[in-house]
């Protein structure tokens, strides 16, 4: 297996700590930026990183059809396999591929029992079995808290990871975070926002950062949409 | 011809089999006055109904070709362009829907929506096509139609909205309330071709005013003028309503609904004033071409006489005098004694007759201008082409057609079925690009192949009716291949001593994969391998990948390197470095880890929710890689990667999973290595195969 020649470090292990303490099972990240900055691209980031480590990733859009999440998967895989200089990288891409599932949701089609629903029916017939389920495009306005609390039950039953993007507005507070966040923020362990810095765009961990180190900013690269000068894939010789 | 572009419609009526969409085509043609009598389906006079061109297409609850006919109502002209109801002929149905600007859905007032509606609806969805409603067979027992419309909203998700309203149902179906007008419509005379207009029956009136409230409503969505009028409660004028329906039809955020029965001549003639009042013309639909100077960029048409011509031959037809072969022109003008240049040959063509038609008959004119449809005679071209003026090289269609991935051996029965099926064949590799037929070397069988199972089954079945070519076929053969999966050396020398000349050549190098076909690299300094013998090396490899060494099949994505060799100023010949590649592609190959590809295809099911996970279950068992799933309003579009091997008589399986109420499309997508015990079993059948051919 190509996969087995790399070590794998978590993306964001600079800023939010080691792997292990990323977030647990049945608990909550979420990625917060204004429209454009690369939300939906840091997402596919972390789910690239998990189907490199073996794990099945559920990936949920409620904007974009099945097609169009696909193509982003292929760009910035492309992407991360320039980086990290991958031979052989279309092989590894087909080997990746079984472990992803797309689910699309028209935004008021979703519902968390209808995702259940869903996810039963791929698990009862051992298609598809995920360990990391990712949310990009949930509004997150002031009617979703029943949905996430909803959501955190579903996840907790099934041992699942969750990561959400959160789109922010630009004359809400400083930070752009709506207010109402404040009122779920106890249900995330992790929330990052990604935000324009002059012409740098910064990680900056606004919950569940690490606190001990120098070692804490991260910048996106806004051509590729990457993670700055951060190498998390080692080849192993 | 009518030269205003704006009142020209290029329409299709889209329906389920039992919808009657044949007897309301014949009403319409009759009501235009093209034809002077009607004749029933399944007439008793023998005679049929003018646009049913092919049996098949009723027997099998499919319309495989499309026809175009040409009418004229009320100072405007419609083109009728047939379009097939099933979503296999991917090639047939992108052409016929990509020529027409909008459609009528014909929907069974008794039996509603029904699976095939759901078909023809995702067509219209997929290639933006807008549309009316037209709730046919109000004279039935049990008709309904507002149930009807409750499943255009429900199972279709339309914002379907009555433009009219019966008046009496079943037997006592007499005519339809204009809510527009506010006015009742009765339909009269033998052939209900005298309309008589009242007012409407007093029992009638609340209802009418309701349904009209409604319909304003939904029409102030589209229109500031019309809610302005609606809040300061003045007088609404009959023609905002319209422009307001007509922008949210255009928009396909709206689908007008109509009423009637073409059956009992009634109502008929409402549908063309609202074909007229609410689809577009020509004018208001952006079409758009591939320019093939600029990497198939895609370039926006404009419906202007005056600009070069862009013309696409969306059919042919074997006629009497010769091919016939539909065209639409989107740009410029396409007029008798033009000179126009065929897009995919690059050859000129004199354009000789054209003509407008009308089912079987036909007129002569003088020129089809931008966003008309017509047809010419004598010119010698296939399905799909485009015409452009000298200098322009536009492509209405992608230039790329996919290979072939399922064979069957076909054979004759008899002389008089050779020759009809050789016509059969011939013709219709012109009309598509995904169908080729050749002769197999090794047991002399016509090989037809295609794009799938049902692809090569519709083929044989016109063979048979349309062409009385009597076949019989073999079993459908996938299309595998062989390919290497990494760098292999060789340094083979070729030496023959017998009597005579002697035969020497040596040839090193290496091959390794690639992503094309084949690619030839010569890398020999110092005339180590004499120049003139580098063709006879380059053409010995290449006759090495019609059978693999491995399963005999052919060999695809190999590069091969020579960098080295050595030749006799006597021994050597073509015929020996030819030799001499031979056995160095042997010597590599082996060496290179061969493996067997198999053709991966993109299959899409479109199913209704409930049904998901019976799908997703059936394309598992296949071998299949599910990407994702789609969930939309009432239906659910699942995307997978599935082996071609696995697909045979996948239609009859997912039939019976959902009732009859799922759909698949399946498109060649890549080859990917079989998996062992697949090779294996293809090992083992080889070698049967070899034992009894012994």
């Amino acid at each position: 297996m190509i996969k087995d020649s790399f070590s794998l470090r978590h993306p964001l292990e600079r800023l939010v700590g080691s792997e292990t303490e990323i977030i647990q099972d049945g608990g909550f990240g979420a990625i917060l930026a204004y429209a454009g900055v690369g939300k939906t691209a840091l997402l596919i980031q972390l789910a690239i990183y998990n189907l490199l480590s073996n794990n099945n990733v559920l990936h949920i859009s409620l904007n974009d059809a099945v097609k169009k999440v696909g193509l982003w998967y292929k760009e910035v895989y492309r992407n991360i396999a320039f980086q990290h200089s991958i031979e052989d990288q279309e092989q590894l891409f087909e080997t990746l591929l079984p472990h992803r599932f797309i689910m699309t949701f028209e935004v008021d089609g979703f519902s968390v029992p209808k995702l259940e629903e869903r996810l039963t029916e791929l698990m009862e017939q051992n298609i598809f079995r995920p360990h990391i389920v990712l949310i990009d495009g949930l509004p997150f306005d002031v009617s979703q808290k029943e949905s996430l609390i909803e959501l955190k039950a579903f996840a907790q039953r099934h041992s699942l990871k969750l990561w959400f993007t959160v789109r922010i507005q630009r004359d809400e507070t400083p930070l752009g975070i709506p207010a109402h966040f404040n009122d779920i923020e106890y249900l995330f362990e992790k929330t990052i926002l990604i935000q324009p810095e002059g012409k740098d765009i910064q990680l900056k961990a606004l919950k569940g950062g690490k606190t001990d180190s120098e070692e804490t900013e991260l910048f996106i690269d806004p051509t590729t949409m990457l993670i700055k000068e951060n190498k998390w894939i080692q080849h192993i010789t | 011809m009518n030269q205003d572009i704006t009142k020209f419609r290029n329409i299709g009526i889209s329906a389920h089999i039992d919808s009657g969409k044949t007897t309301l085509t014949e009403r319409i043609l009759f009501y235009t006055k093209r034809i002077h009598a009607i004749h029933d389906v399944k007439g008793k006079d023998g005679v049929g109904a003018t646009m049913d061109s092919m049996e098949l297409e009723k027997e099998r609850g499919i319309t495989i070709a499309s026809a175009a006919t040409f009418c004229e109502w009320l100072g405007h002209e419609i083109n009728i362009i047939d379009t097939p109801g099933h979503v296999d002929f991917t090639i047939e149905v992108e052409r016929s829907l990509r020529v027409l600007d909008g459609a009528v859905l014909v929907l069974c007032s008794v039996g509603g929506v029904q699976s095939q509606s759901i078909t023809v609806d995702l067509q219209m969805k997929r290639y933006k096509v807008p549309c009316l409603a037209f709730i046919n067979k109000c004279d039935r027992s049990g008709a309904n139609p507002e149930k009807v419309i409750k499943q255009l909203k429900e199972k279709l998700g339309h914002n379907a909205v009555a433009i009219q309203i019966p008046i009496g149902l079943e037997a006592d179906f007499e005519g339809v309330i204009d809510l527009l007008s506010m006015k009742a419509t009765y339909f009269d005379g033998k052939n209900g071709e005298i309309i008589r207009i009242e007012d409407i029956p007093g029992d009638l009136m609340e209802l009418a005013g309701n349904k009209r409230e409604e319909l304003i409503d939904a029409a102030s969505m589209f229109s500031d003028e019309l809610t302005e009028a609606i809040l300061e409660e003045k007088e609404i004028p009959e023609a905002m309503i319209i422009a307001a329906l007509r922008t949210g039809t255009l928009l396909r955020k709206l689908t007008p609904v109509l009423l009637g029965s073409a059956y009992k001549n009634k109502a008929v003639q409402p549908l063309l004033d609202a074909v007229i009042k609410f689809l577009p013309c020509p004018y208001d639909t952006e079409n758009t071409a591939l320019d093939m100077d600029n990497n198939e960029e895609p370039v926006i048409l404009e419906a202007d006489i005056s600009k070069p011509l862009v013309a696409l031959a969306f059919k042919l037809e074997e006629g009497q005098y010769g091919q016939l072969t539909y065209i639409r022109v989107y740009q410029g003008l396409l007029a008798k004694g033009d000179n126009i240049y065929n897009v995919r040959t690059g050859k000129k063509v004199k354009v000789g007759r054209v003509v407008r038609m009308h089912a079987s008959q036909m007129e002569e004119i003088e020129s089809i201008p931008a966003g008309y449809i017509g047809a010419l005679f004598g010119i010698d071209c296939a399905s799909g082409d485009t015409f452009v003026s000298s200098g322009l090289s536009y492509t209405m269609t992608s230039m790329y057609v996919p290979k072939p991935v399922i064979s069957l051996a076909i054979k004759p029965k008899d002389n008089k079925s050779e020759v009809n099926m050789s016509k059969a064949l011939n013709r219709f590799t012109k009309e598509d690009p995904t169908f080729k037929t050749y002769t197999s070397d090794e047991t002399g069988d016509t090989i037809i192949s295609g794009m799938g199972e049902l692809h090569l089954d519709v083929y044989l079945e016109r063979m048979r009716r349309e062409y009385n070519a009597q076949v019989v076929s073999g079993v459908p053969k996938v299309a595998y291949r062989e390919t290497i999966t990494r760098k292999a050396e060789f340094n083979y020398t070729h030496k023959k001593q017998t009597c005579g000349a002697g035969q020497y050549g040596r040839v090193a190098g290496y091959m390794e994969p690639v992503d094309e076909d084949f690619a030839f690299d010569n890398q020999v300094k110092g005339g180590a391998i004499p120049t003139q013998y580098i063709d006879a090396c380059e053409k010995g490899f290449r006759n090495c990948l019609a059978k693999g060494p491995k399963l005999e099949y052919p060999v695809t994505g190999v590069k091969i390197v020579i960098n080295d060799g050595a030749s006799h100023a006597v021994d050597s010949s073509d015929m020996a470095f030819q030799a001499a590649s031979r056995g160095a592609f042997l010597e590599a190959y082996s060496k290179a880890k061969p493996v067997i590809i198999e053709p991966i295809m993109k299959v899409v099911v479109e199913t209704p929710t409930e049904f998901q996970g019976a799908v997703l279950g059936s394309l598992n068992q296949r071998r299949g890689i599910i990407f994702g799933t789609q969930d939309e309003v009432t239906s659910c579009v699942v995307e997978a990667q599935v082996p071609l091997a696995e697909m045979f008589g996948y239609s009859t399986v997912l039939r019976s999973t959902t009732q009859g109420k799922a759909q698949f499309t399946m498109e060649f997508a890549t080859y990917k290595q079989a998996p062992q015990s697949v090779a294996e079993e293809l090992v083992k059948k080889a070698a049967e195969e070899k034992k009894n051919s012994q």
